[in-house]
């Protein structure tokens, strides 16, 4: 197990370094200096400007940090790939860099912005695990009946809903129509946590954001436990459990269930790795002050410090939960051992 | 796994092999000796045989076209695709979703003829009557209501359909294409090529997809084509996955192993055996791709990324309908049940192919 986890860990740095070498040749192939364009209109007084080059190691400078310039005068521009080592450097030591636009450093944004868009994503996870698995028995269970036909067709339909009309779907009934209906008596706000707090406890914030967030994933992890539940409901020791003559709802529970679980608690944990990667659409709809809202807004105004370093957080999350997840199904499936010759996963 | 192709392999590889048999025991006898030198284990533990010279057949037999050529004229009528439409054509909801796929791009194409006479433009603002024609409810005149500058909503909805739907389409050919020759290569030739490639999809599919969209978007900049540019090459790795572990499954096949011993090329193998046999699996995935690619393009021009106005897309109609959602919530809704209902049409054709041509996916 050990060997297995330390040769992901090994598999992540090729994979970590082109992701970096990425978006570093993106920001560069985009038309523009990002430093002149952060006043707008109005260009920044020289020495402002030469502070942010000198800062953000965008020119070569002596050793006394003041600036080199060649023969005509002009910056010594630092090149690219000593720029991308700097940078490396600077991240291996915990330190993404300073935002162009918002005068603070990139780790001061992200531990801004990422308490909201962890508690969404832990919202939306429940939602999906208690209504997607529920859903997704209820059908297996009930096969063929009208309950199995309405969760059908409720999943497909979601699967192909885009998210921001959802969520604005949800503001209109319920932050508006029912408002209506009510006479103000009853509704649900249809900003985000950027709104006025006074007016709400603080988690109803969360209830209409989380639900559109969970909606995709909802479908998906109700339709995985249906075939999933089907196709254990299929198998030997089940047929063995029923000639024992144990009842339905025990063969389900107490056997069945635990082994169809598995792929949907490794979706549902795949899934809360893509949501802690910020959900600019939700976000964007719901005015909610996230990481992918965050990212979104410096990738429109040129704040590639803010967009690297971003990227390369959610990227490290991502697969420090895709291997936990991993690992985690050897200890749910122990016919799963990593490491042996021939690997059965 | 598609029978009915690998079933009609599997018996023309089998009167290629009779044929050869027929020939002469000592062809059989060279071509058995041919086959075992050639083989060897390879490193992943399967049996490859190696290409031996092809003009070495000749001396002793047809070549090896010769004879499919002989055991193709008389090849069956029923075909994998006869088979998979009659399995289709039994399942409604997969018939509906075609429908309605067929009815927007005809929508979509005749756009010209008649829906700017009966409707007016999509895209010009009439400033003379913007003011009175604005913001007005679904009517007789407007069935679906104008927009803030007087534009009628239905007429923009169907030029938006042109803008999904190429995108769908273009999109998924260009990640269609890109993810085939990436995982023909990887699963073809393997070794280094499979590490390479596969290390390349897995950074690209390591980025938040939305995300990595959007930066490539503002690094070559709006516009229809370069939607088609961004969501087709970023949609590459997972193609290529799903045809390098089709080709894999295929190459096992003795019929694969059967053509490279009788001297058929690498290109011959791809194209004529493994390509047929995993065009199934692939045909699926394209079907679903494109409402995925037909979802992002709605979610980039929403953000105002994608399509640059005033050119009608689906997605910019919904966010120009945001600040109206609870004065005029038609304006959103309109566009977005032409979303839904064409990815949801896409869908079901995706799930009903896949049903008909009994390709197995990963996921539900």
């Amino acid at each position: 197990m050990l060997t297995y986890i330390i040769k992901r860990l090994i598999q992540f740095i090729p994979v970590f370094i082109g992701v970096t070498i990425i978006l570093f040749a993106l920001q560069n192939i985009v038309p523009g200096d990002p430093i002149s364009i952060i006043g707008g209109d109005r260009a920044l007084p020289p020495a402002v400007e030469e502070q942010l080059r000198i800062s953000n190691h965008l020119i070569e400078v002596d050793e006394n940090g003041e600036p080199l310039h060649d023969e005509n005068g002009n910056y010594v521009e630092t090149p690219l790939w000593k720029r991308y080592l700097i940078y490396m450097n600077n991240l291996l030591h915990g330190d993404l860099g300073n935002s162009y636009t918002r005068g603070m450093t990139v780790n001061e944004i992200f531990a801004q912005k990422y308490p909201y868009t962890i508690g969404l994503a832990v919202t939306a996870i429940c939602i999906e695990a208690v209504v997607g698995i529920g859903a997704g028995l209820i059908s297996a269970i009930k096969r063929y009946s009208v309950w199995d036909v309405i969760v059908t067709l409720i999943t497909s339909i979601l699967v192909a809903i885009p998210a921001f009309w959802l969520g604005m779907l949800l503001q209109l009934f319920f932050g508006i129509f029912l408002r209506q209906v009510t006479n103000g008596a009853f509704y649900l706000p249809i900003s985000g946590a950027g709104g006025k707090m006074a007016e709400f406890p603080g988690w109803v914030y969360y209830i209409l954001p989380a639900i559109t967030l969970a909606a995709v994933s909802t479908a998906y992890t109700a339709r995985i436990m249906r075939s999933q539940l089907l196709e254990v409901m299929n198998q030997d020791y089940i047929r063995t459990a029923k000639a024992k003559g144990l009842s339905r709802g025990k063969i389900i529970f107490h056997h069945a269930l635990k082994n169809a679980l598995i792929p949907v608690v490794t979706y549902i944990g795949i899934d809360f790795g893509a949501m802690l990667s910020g959900a600019i659409l939700t976000e964007t709809v719901f005015n909610w002050p996230g990481v992918g809202y965050e990212i979104y807004r410096a990738i429109t105004q040129r704040d590639w410090p803010i967009v690297m370093g971003g990227v390369t957080l959610i990227v490290i999350v991502v697969m420090v939960i895709n291997l936990v997840v991993d690992v985690s199904y050897a200890f749910l499936d122990p016919r799963i051992r990593f490491g042996a010759p021939k690997d059965q996963s | 796994m598609p029978i009915g192709d690998k079933k009609r392999e599997e018996r023309l590889e089998e009167e290629v092999f009779n044929k050869l048999v027929d020939g002469s025991d000592a062809a059989l006898h060279a071509h058995n000796e041919a086959h075992q030198a050639a083989s060897q284990v390879e490193p992943g533990g399967y049996y490859r045989y190696v290409d031996s010279e092809p003009e070495h057949h000749n001396d002793f037999l047809t070549t090896y076209d010769d004879v499919v050529a002989e055991v193709d004229s008389d090849a069956p009528t029923r075909t994998l695709w006869s088979d998979a439409w009659g399995r289709l054509k039994k399942n409604r909801l997969a018939i509906i979703g075609a429908c309605w796929i067929i009815f927007m791009v005809i929508i979509a194409l005749t756009a010209d003829l008649w829906a700017q006479q009966l409707l007016g433009s999509p895209t010009a603002i009439d400033t003379g009557t913007a003011a009175a024609t604005q913001l007005q409810p679904p009517s007789l005149e407007h069935p679906f209501g104008t927009d803030s500058v007087g534009r009628d909503v239905l007429v923009r909805v169907i030029y938006g359909a042109r803008v999904s739907l190429s995108v769908g389409v273009i999109a998924t050919a260009i990640s269609t294409v890109i993810g085939l020759v990436m995982g023909a290569i990887a699963a073809f030739y393997g070794g280094i090529w499979d590490t390479l490639i596969m290390r390349l999809a897995d950074i690209f599919l390591a980025f938040p997809y939305t995300l990595f969209v959007i930066a490539m978007l503002a690094v070559i900049g709006n516009g229809i084509q370069n939607v088609f540019i961004a969501i087709g090459v970023l949609g590459w790795p997972s193609i290529a996955r799903v045809f390098r572990s089709a080709i894999l499954s295929v190459k096992e096949n003795d019929y694969v192993d059967a053509a490279r011993a009788m001297g058929a090329s690498d290109g011959r193998i791809i194209t004529r055996h493994i390509f047929p046999n995993s065009v199934a699996s692939i045909v699926v995935y394209a079907t679903m791709n494109i409402g995925g690619a037909i979802l992002t393009e709605s979610a980039l021009s929403f953000l105002g990324m994608g399509v640059v106005p005033p050119n009608p897309s689906w997605g910019i109609m919904i966010q120009d309908g945001q600040q109206y959602l609870a004065t005029e919530p038609w304006l959103m809704l309109m566009p977005g049940i032409a979303i839904l209902t064409t990815v949801l049409a896409f869908t079901l054709v995706g799930d009903g192919l896949r049903d008909a041509l009994d390709v197995k996916m990963k996921d539900a």
